[in-house]
């Protein structure tokens, strides 16, 4: 599982380099992600643009992150490509996130 | 061999068949398998197919095999097998998922909302069936014998 944590004054970055997000990886995604920003106490801002691609196993497994950082606290998606901002949108959990999308790339 | 003319092919030899890729893949009904399957299957379509229909394909079939991988085999002992196939054809990529797993609930297949969104308490699961059905048309479901079969298309365009 490949999860780079960089700690600020203010606030937790999290850089995902996981290509996927899928039921081989959710389970231990969720676990690793809950305890990182359980420790925290401050906003989480989360890198995806390495990750393209994810299942509802990984959706589920965002979600459960969320709940584990308490409200006040932001979780901000950084950088998500395509597919994976297809199944926040679909399924509307696009309004439980902040959400920035990937630039789209320059050809 | 050296190549010869077909003695009866006529004037007219019929239409060239059409050489599109397709995809076929017995596997063990497991996550990692499961990942391996797409990553093979993104390979073989990539070129072909744009990336809003490759990403939707995708997700689908991820939704049905994850499905089947809880829910085939005997649990601790030995995972189920499933076979898939997916082919192009002009309407969109057309599935077949056959498992040898227990008969899938007929309440997956009728029409599904969203799970309730309640904001204290945000669902984690209940996705799957509703994304399946939202991304395919013509999903149909058989089974035969001891066989579950899912078949299903996942259209070239979005749906509006």
């Amino acid at each position: 599982m490949q999860l780079i944590v960089n700690e600020t004054e203010s606030q937790l970055s999290v850089t995902v380099a996981e290509s996927r997000i899928d039921a081989a990886i959710a389970t231990r995604f969720k676990d690793r992600m809950k305890e990182i920003v359980g420790r925290g106490r401050k906003p989480v801002v989360m890198d995806m643009h390495r990750v393209d691609f994810m299942d509802s196993s990984g959706l589920g497994a965002m979600i459960a992150v969320r709940k584990a950082l308490p409200e006040t606290f932001p979780l901000i998606l950084d950088g998500l490509t395509p597919n994976v901002e297809r199944v926040f949108r679909l399924t509307r959990m696009d309004s439980v996130f902040q959400i920035r999308p990937a630039p789209t790339p320059q050809e | 061999m050296t190549p010869t003319e077909r003695p009866d092919a006529g004037r007219q030899p019929r239409p060239d068949l059409r050489v599109q890729p397709m995809f076929h893949r017995v596997l063990s009904a497991g996550p990692e398998d499961v990942r391996q399957a797409l990553t093979d299957l993104r390979g073989r379509f990539e070129a072909v197919v744009d990336a809003d229909a490759m990403g939707r394909l995708e997700l689908v079939l991820a939704e049905v095999m994850n499905n089947v991988a809880e829910h085939s085999g005997t649990p601790g002992v030995a995972p189920g097998l499933m076979h898939l196939c997916v082919v192009m054809h002009d309407s969109g990529l057309s599935c077949a998922i056959t498992d040898n797993g227990n008969q899938l609930p007929p309440d997956c297949l009728r029409p599904r909302a969203l799970p309730v969104m309640d904001p204290l308490d945000l669902p984690e699961g209940g996705f799957g069936w509703f994304l399946i059905q939202g991304l395919t048309h013509s999903l149909c479901y058989y089974r035969e014998d001891h066989r579950n079969c899912l078949a299903f298309t996942v259209p070239w365009h979005p749906f509006s």
